[in-house]
C-alpha cells in the first residue's frame, strides 16, 4: 500500500477526478480550497486578489502496482499545461486498521 | 454553491431566467408610454378668487393682500405672487418640487375657510386650482370654412368633437373662435322716444311672448287632454311682427322700432387660418395617457371624420406635440442601436473573436431591456431622460463581460476545460468585477436624491444606469461564464494568415501595448516634469472656464413659433384685424418656411380656457405658426424668430412683442427677470422705465417686456347724486340702464333644432359710440317723466393700472429678457454690469431672477451632487483598496477629465447647461473606473514582489487595452448622442460633448498620471513598511 498525495490546480479538478476514476481508484480524501506555492519556480496559489488561483489536494491509498500507472497519467496531465500544475508524492503505508 | 458555478453547472436554469427577464422587458417595452420628459407635476397652486365691480387697486387692498397673508403660512411654500385686476385677484403659489399637492391644496383650502370671513361681503368663494400637465393640449387643429362658416360651431361639437372625446386617453376636446349665432334687436333710440316706450318695454314683451306654457288637463269624453301653448318663436323673422306697443290705436311693431338680425355674435376675438376665416380646436389628454399614442389615435380618427363634414372645411394639424416627441425618441433609438453597433466593434477589434465578442454583446440587450422593465414596473414612460441613460449605460454594461470573458480565455488558453475555465476563471475576478460597479453606483446613485426640477430629471437616469449596471453585473457572474464554457472553444494554433486579425490588429496593438512600456518607463524617470507639465495643463485649462457661456437647459428647434404682439392700449378688435392682415401678409411674403399661421386677436369675452396659456385683449394679437419640416429648410426657428422680431419692431402700430420658439419645455421661460419691488407706482414706474431702456439696448437681449402695462383709458359717468334724488333714482337703476342700452338686454333665448341662441336688445351701434350719445340716452324716472343722461351727471375720462402684479407679497414690477445668441449666464451678468449705474430710489428693492434663478439653483444643486460622489467614490475606493492613499492616487485624474470637459465646449462652442454639467458629474464614475483598473494591477504586480517601476511598467503594458476597450466603448456609445442632428437633439448633444471630451483627455492623461503619482507617493512608503515588518519581529535578527 502507497499513499499518493496530489495537489493540483482547481483548474484540473475535473481531470483528476475523471483520472481517478478511469484507474478505478475508489477510495480517497479530498480537501478542497488549499494554499500552497512551489519549492521552484511554482505560482503561489493563495486564493487572494494577489494570487487569486487556488489549489485542491487529494490524498489515496492504493496498491503498489497502480503507483506507476497513476504517476505517469500525472505527468501527462502536467504536460497539458505547466502553468496550471499538478504535483504528486508518494509515501508508504505501514500500517491501516 | 456561488451562483457562478450554479449557473455554469445549470446552464438551461440559467438560459431560462434570462429569457424571462428579457421576455417581461419586452413586453414592458411594448406597453410603456411614449413621452418627451419623465411625467412631472409642476408644484403651482392658483387661488382665483372674483369681486365683481372693483377696480384692480381694491382687489389688491381688500382680497389679494389678505389671502396673501393668510396662505403664507401654508407649509412647503416657496414662493408666493398674484396678479390683481379688475374684478378678479389671482394667487399663485410655487411650492418646493417634491411637495404632496393634495396636502398643499387641503392647506389652502383650512386657510381660506379661516379667512373667508375677513373678505369683503360680495367676494365670490375662492377657487383653488391646481396645475398639470396634462392639461397642455397635445394636439392643435386649424379649421377653416366658407360656406358652412355661420354653422361651423354645430357641425364641429356634433362631427368631430363628440366622436374625438370618446377616443381611448383623450382628456376633453374644445375649440376658440368658434362663431355663435346670435340674434340681435338694433333698437333706434329716437322711434323709440317718438313710440314713448324703452328698451326695457320691449324687452318684457319679447320675452312675455318667447313662451311655451303647460295649461293642466282637460277631460273629455274618455281622453284626458293636456293643454299648452306654444308660444315660443319658431324663426326668428317673428319678432319682426311682434306687436310692442298700441300708439294711438295703432299697433306698433318691433319692426317699426328695431332692426332684427339673426346673424354671427359681433367680433371680439378673430380667429383666422392663413388668413381663412376658422377655428382651432384642441385636445388634451388624460394625465398619464401616452401622448403618442393619443395623439395618433386622434389623428386616426380625424381621418375618417374628415369625409363627413361638408367639403368646404378644411382640417390642419397647426401644433402636434407628439411629432417631437416622436422625432426625438426615434432619433434616440437610432442614436441608442449605433452606439450598441460601435461597441460591437469595439470589443471585436480588442478581442479578435467572434465567439468572444457575441457573448460580451449579449448583455448589452439583456441589461439595457431590464431597465424598461423598471420603467414599467415604476409607471415611468420611456423619454428623452431614459434613453440617454442608456446611451450613458451601453457602454458600461461590457466592461464587466468583458474582465470575466478575459479570465476564462486566459485559462482556456492555459488548457482547461472551458467549463472549469469559466468557473474558476469567474472566482478569481468576480469580487473586483463587483466592486468596479459599485463606484458606478456610488457615482450614479446620488441622482436619485437630487431634489427640485433637476431632481425630477436626473432621478430617472440615476435610476437606470444604477439599474442596467447592476444588472450588466450580475450577467457578467452568471450569464457570460455559463456561455464561455459552452461557446468558448481551445483555439487549434493554425498558422495565422497574412491579413488575419494576428498580423494586422494584433501587431499593431502589441506595438502600441510596448510604446506605452517604453512611455512608462520614460515618464517615471522624469516624475517632477511630468507633475508640472499636468498641472500646467489643467491650471491652463481653468483659464480657459471663462470662454465656456452658461445656459439652463438647451433650446431645440421644435419648428414651432409663437408671438404675442401688443398694440396700443385699449385698441379695438376692428384696428387689430388691421395689423393681424399686415402681418399675415408679411409672413406669407418673407417665410415660405411657415407652413401654416394660426392668428389669434382679440379676446374671448367669457374668458375662454385657452387665456390661462396667452394672455388676451383686445389691442392684442397671437400668432401661432408651424414651420415644415427640419430636414427641409435651410434656417432654423431661431433665425426665422429673429428676423421676424426685427422685421415687426418696424411697424409703427406695435407696442411690444413676444416672440418664442416653443422650446421652453421645462419649467417655463427661458428668461432673466430683473425684478423691482417698490409699492409707489410713480416711483417704480419711472425706474422700470429706466431700466427697460437700458435693458433693450444690451447686446444679446431680446423679447424685452415689462410686466406692468400701461395705464388703460376708462370713461366714468359720475353722477350727481342730488339730481338723481330729485328724480327719485339710483345710481344702481341708472347703471342698469346704461348697461342695457350698451352691453344689452338678453330678456329671452331663441331655439331652434334644440340649440339655444341669445336675443340681445340693445341701441344700434351709431348710436352708442361717442360720448355724446352716451350723455343723450334716455332715461324714464319712476314718475314716468323722460330725462336725458346728461342731466344727471357728466362722463370724466380716466386712466387706470389694469392689473397689480405683487410677488413675496410685495408690489413688483418685472423687465424679462430673453437670450439671443448668448447664454442666460452671460445676459444676466450684462445686465447686473449695465444698470449698476443707475441709482436705485430708497423705496426700491431689486433682484435677478426668473430661469436664470432656476439655473443657478440646478447648478448649486449639482455642485452638491458631485461633492457627494467624491466622497462616496472615495469611500468606495478607499474600502476596495484597504487604503487612505490610493484612491487620491486614482482621483488625481479627475480634474482632467474638467479639463477635457472645458476643451470640448470651447471648441464646440457648446453652452455649459445643466444637461452637459450633469455629464460633467457622470465623468467622475468612468473615469475613475480607469485609474482603479490599473492601480489594482500596480498594486498586485507589487504584492507579488515586483519592482516598483517594473511593476507599473508591466502593469501599463497589461491594462492598456482593457482600459482603452473601456474608453473606446463608452466614447463610441456617446458619439451617435454628439453627433446627432435631428428633433431634439439639442437637449442631449451637449452630454455627449462633455463626456466624449472629458473621458479622451481624462483616459490620456490617466494614463500618465496615475503610475506617476502612484509611484511618487508609494516608493516612500514601501521602503517604510519594510523596515516595519522588519522591527515587528525581531527574533529573527538577534
Amino acid at each position: 500500500m502507497k499513499a499518493v498525495f496530489i495537489v493540483f490546480n482547481q483548474a484540473n479538478t475535473e481531470r483528476v477526478e475523471y483520472m481517478l476514476d478511469r484507474l478505478e481508484i475508489r477510495g480517497f480524501t479530498w480537501w478542497e480550497n488549499v494554499m500552497g506555492r512551489g519549492s521552484v519556480d511554482g505560482e503561489p496559489r493563495m486564493g487572494t486578489h494577489t494570487w487569486p488561483e487556488i489549489n485542491s489536494a487529494v490524498m489515496t491509498m492504493i496498491e503498489d502496482d497502480k503507483v506507476a500507472i497513476l504517476l505517469e497519467k500525472i505527468k501527462k496531465l502536467d504536460q497539458v499545461n505547466h502553468e496550471v500544475g499538478v504535483r504528486a508524492f508518494v509515501w508508504d503505508i505501514l500500517q491501516t486498521v | 454553491m456561488s451562483i457562478y458555478k450554479s449557473a455554469v453547472e445549470k446552464p438551461i436554469t440559467t438560459l431560462m431566467i434570462f429569457i424571462a427577464v428579457v421576455v417581461m422587458g419586452v413586453y414592458s417595452l411594448i406597453n410603456i408610454p411614449v413621452d418627451l420628459y419623465p411625467e412631472m407635476d409642476p408644484p403651482f397652486i392658483t387661488v382665483m378668487t372674483s369681486y365683481s365691480g372693483a377696480n384692480a387697486s381694491d382687489i389688491e387692498t381688500n382680497v389679494t393682500k389678505i389671502l396673501e397673508d393668510a396662505l403664507n403660512s401654508v407649509d412647503m411654500l416657496k414662493e408666493i405672487t398674484s396678479t390683481s385686476s379688475d374684478n378678479l385677484s389671482v394667487v399663485s403659489l410655487e411650492f418646493e418640487w417634491d411637495t404632496n399637492l393634495d396636502e398643499a391644496t387641503n392647506d389652502i383650502r383650512d386657510v381660506i375657510d379661516r379667512i373667508m370671513d375677513n373678505l369683503p361681503d360680495g367676494v365670490d368663494r375662492p377657487t383653488i386650482f391646481k396645475f398639470d400637465t396634462s392639461m397642455f393640449p397635445i394636439l392643435f387643429y386649424a379649421i377653416t370654412a366658407d360656406e358652412s362658416y355661420p354653422g361651423l360651431e354645430k357641425i364641429i361639437e356634433e362631427k368631430i368633437i363628440n366622436p374625438l372625446n370618446r377616443v381611448d386617453g383623450v382628456g376633453s376636446v374644445s375649440m376658440i373662435g368658434t362663431p355663435k349665432r346670435m340674434v340681435y334687436v338694433d333698437v333706434d333710440p329716437k322711434r323709440l322716444d317718438a313710440y314713448n316706450l324703452t328698451l326695457e318695454q320691449i324687452g318684457s314683451v319679447i320675452e312675455s311672448e318667447n313662451r311655451n306654457l303647460p295649461l293642466g288637463n282637460v277631460k273629455m269624453g274618455k281622453l284626458d287632454y293636456q293643454i299648452r301653448v306654444q308660444g315660443e318663436f319658431s324663426e326668428s323673422d317673428r319678432l319682426n311682427n311682434l306687436v310692442v306697443a298700441d300708439y294711438l290705436g295703432k299697433q306698433v311693431y318691433l319692426r317699426d322700432v328695431a332692426t332684427v338680425r339673426d346673424t354671427l355674435k359681433d367680433v371680439t376675438l378673430e380667429e383666422k387660418i392663413n388668413g381663412q376665416t376658422g377655428l382651432r380646436l384642441f385636445a388634451m389628454k388624460q394625465s398619464g395617457a401616452n401622448t403618442v399614442k393619443v395623439a395618433r389615435d386622434i389623428q386616426k380618427r380625424m381621418e375618417e371624420l374628415k369625409p363627413t363634414l361638408p367639403p368646404d372645411i378644411k382640417i390642419d394639424v397647426i401644433i402636434d406635440s407628439s411629432k417631437f416627441i416622436k422625432g426625438s425618441i426615434n432619433n434616440l433609438s437610432s442614436s441608442l442601436l449605433y452606439a450598441m453597433v460601435f461597441v460591437v466593434l469595439v470589443v471585436l477589434f480588442f478581442l479578435g473573436r467572434w465567439r468572444a465578442t457575441f457573448i460580451i454583446v449579449l448583455t448589452i440587450p439583456i441589461s439595457l431591456i431590464v431597465a424598461f422593465l423598471y420603467l414599467f414596473l415604476t409607471g415611468n414612460s420611456m423619454n428623452v431622460i431614459s434613453l440617454t441613460s442608456l446611451s450613458i449605460a451601453i457602454g458600461m454594461v461590457v466592461d464587466d463581460a468583458i474582465v470575466v470573458l478575459e479570465n476564462i480565455t486566459r485559462h482556456v488558453e492555459r488548457g482547461s476545460s472551458p467549463r472549469e475555465a469559466a468557473i474558476y476563471a469567474t472566482n478569481e475576478v468576480w469580487l473586483s468585477v463587483i466592486v468596479t460597479t459599485l463606484v458606478v453606483v456610488a457615482v450614479f446613485f446620488p441622482l436619485t436624491l437630487v431634489s427640485g426640477m433637476t431632481g425630477v430629471l436626473f432621478n430617472q437616469l440615476g435610476w437606470i444606469v444604477t439599474i442596467t449596471v447592476v444588472t450588466s453585473t450580475l450577467a457578467a457572474i452568471s450569464l457570460t461564464p455559463m456561455l464561455a464554457s459552452r461557446l468558448l472553444r481551445l483555439r487549434k494554433q493554425v498558422k495565422p494568415r497574412k491579413f488575419g486579425y494576428e498580423n494586422t490588429i494584433e501587431k499593431l496593438l502589441n506595438r502600441l501595448d510596448s510604446f506605452y512600456e517604453k512611455t512608462l518607463r520614460y515618464v517615471l524617470k522624469h516624475k517632477t516634469l511630468v507633475i508640472a507639465v499636468t498641472f500646467a495643463i489643467f491650471v491652463g485649462s481653468i483659464f480657459m472656464m471663462k470662454n465656456v457661456e452658461t445656459d439652463f437647459m438647451p433650446e431645440s428647434d421644435q419648428g414651432r413659433l409663437t408671438s404675442m404682439i401688443e398694440l396700443q392700449t385699449g385698441l379695438r378688435v376692428e384696428e387689430t384685424t388691421k395689423v393681424t392682415r399686415k402681418l399675415e401678409k408679411i409672413i406669407a411674403e418673407n417665410y415660405p418656411e411657415i407652413e401654416i399661421i394660426s392668428s389669434s386677436s382679440g379676446s374671448d369675452d367669457e374668458g375662454s380656457f385657452i387665456s390661462m396659456f396667452s394672455s388676451t385683449g383686445s389691442n392684442i394679437i397671437n400668432l401661432t405658426m408651424r414651420l415644415t419640416d427640419l430636414e427641409n429648410r435651410q434656417r432654423s426657428v431661431w433665425d426665422i424668430a429673429d428676423d421676424f422680431r426685427e422685421r415687426v419692431s418696424q411697424l409703427p402700430e406695435v407696442v411690444s412683442m413676444t416672440t418664442s420658439t416653443g422650446s421652453t419645455a421645462l419649467g417655463g421661460s427661458n428668461s432673466v427677470d430683473y425684478e423691482i419691488y417698490g409699492f409707489d407706482f410713480d416711483v417704480t414706474n419711472r425706474y422700470a422705465e429706466k431700466i427697460f431702456e437700458k435693458i433693450k439696448n444690451i447686446d444679446g437681449a431680446e423679447n424685452v417686456t415689462i410686466s406692468r402695462k400701461n395705464d388703460k383709458p376708462e370713461l366714468q359717468i359720475v353722477f350727481d347724486r342730488n339730481k338723481l334724488a330729485e328724480h327719485g333714482l339710483s345710481t344702481a337703476q341708472v347703471s342698469t340702464f346704461v348697461r342695457n342700452r350698451i352691453n344689452g338686454l338678453v330678456p329671452s333665448l331663441f331655439k331652434e333644432e334644440g340649440e339655444e341662441y341669445d336675443i340681445k336688445i340693445r341701441l344700434e351701434e351709431k348710436y352708442r359710440n361717442s360720448m355724446n350719445d352716451i350723455l343723450d340716452l334716455t332715461i324714464v324716472t319712476p314718475a314716468g317723466v323722460k330725462i336725458k343722461l346728461s342731466e344727471l351727471g357728466r362722463i370724466d375720462e380716466y386712466w387706470s393700472p389694469p392689473s397689480i402684479q405683487r410677488k413675496r407679497r410685495e408690489r413688483i414690477v418685472t423687465i424679462s429678457a430673453a437670450p439671443d445668441g448668448v447664454s442666460l449666464g452671460t445676459l444676466a451678468t450684462r445686465i447686473k454690469s449695465e444698470t449698476a449705474t443707475i441709482e436705485v430710489p430708497s423705496q426700491i428693492m431689486i433682484a435677478i431672477g426668473g430661469a436664470y434663478e432656476e439655473q443657478m439653483d440646478s447648478f448649486i444643486d449639482l455642485a452638491t451632487l458631485l461633492a457627494l460622489s467624491l466622497i462616496l467614490v472615495y469611500l468606495v475606493m478607499a474600502s476596495q483598496f484597504e487604503s487612505l492613499r490610493m484612491p487620491f492616487i486614482i482621483m488625481f485624474s479627475i480634474p482632467f477629465a474638467f479639463t477635457g470637459v472645458i476643451l470640448a465646449l470651447v471648441i464646440t462652442g457648446t453652452s455649459l447647461s445643466v444637461v452637459a454639467a450633469l455629464g460633467a458629474v457622470l465623468l467622475v464614475g468612468i473615469v475613475v473606473k480607469n485609474g482603479i483598473v490599473l492601480v489594482d494591477f500596480i498594486n498586485l504586480m507589487r504584492d507579488r514582489g515586483i519592482e516598483l517601476y517594473d511593476a507599473i511598467a508591466l502593469s501599463g503594458k497589461s491594462r492598456l487595452r482593457p482600459v482603452l476597450m473601456t474608453a473606446a466603448t463608452t466614447v463610441l456609445g456617446m458619439l451617435p448622442l454628439a453627433m446627432s442632428t435631428g428633433e431634439g437633439a439639442e437637449i442631449w448633444r451637449p452630454m455627449g460633448i462633455t463626456v466624449i471630451g472629458g473621458l479622451i483627455v481624462s483616459t490620456l492623461v490617466t494614463m500618465i498620471i496615475v503610475p506617476v503619482m502612484y509611484a511618487s507617493l508609494a516608493s516612500r512608503d514601501e521602503r517604510k513598511k519594510k523596515d516595519k515588518v522588519r522591527k515587528q519581529f525581531l527574533f529573527m535578527d538577534k
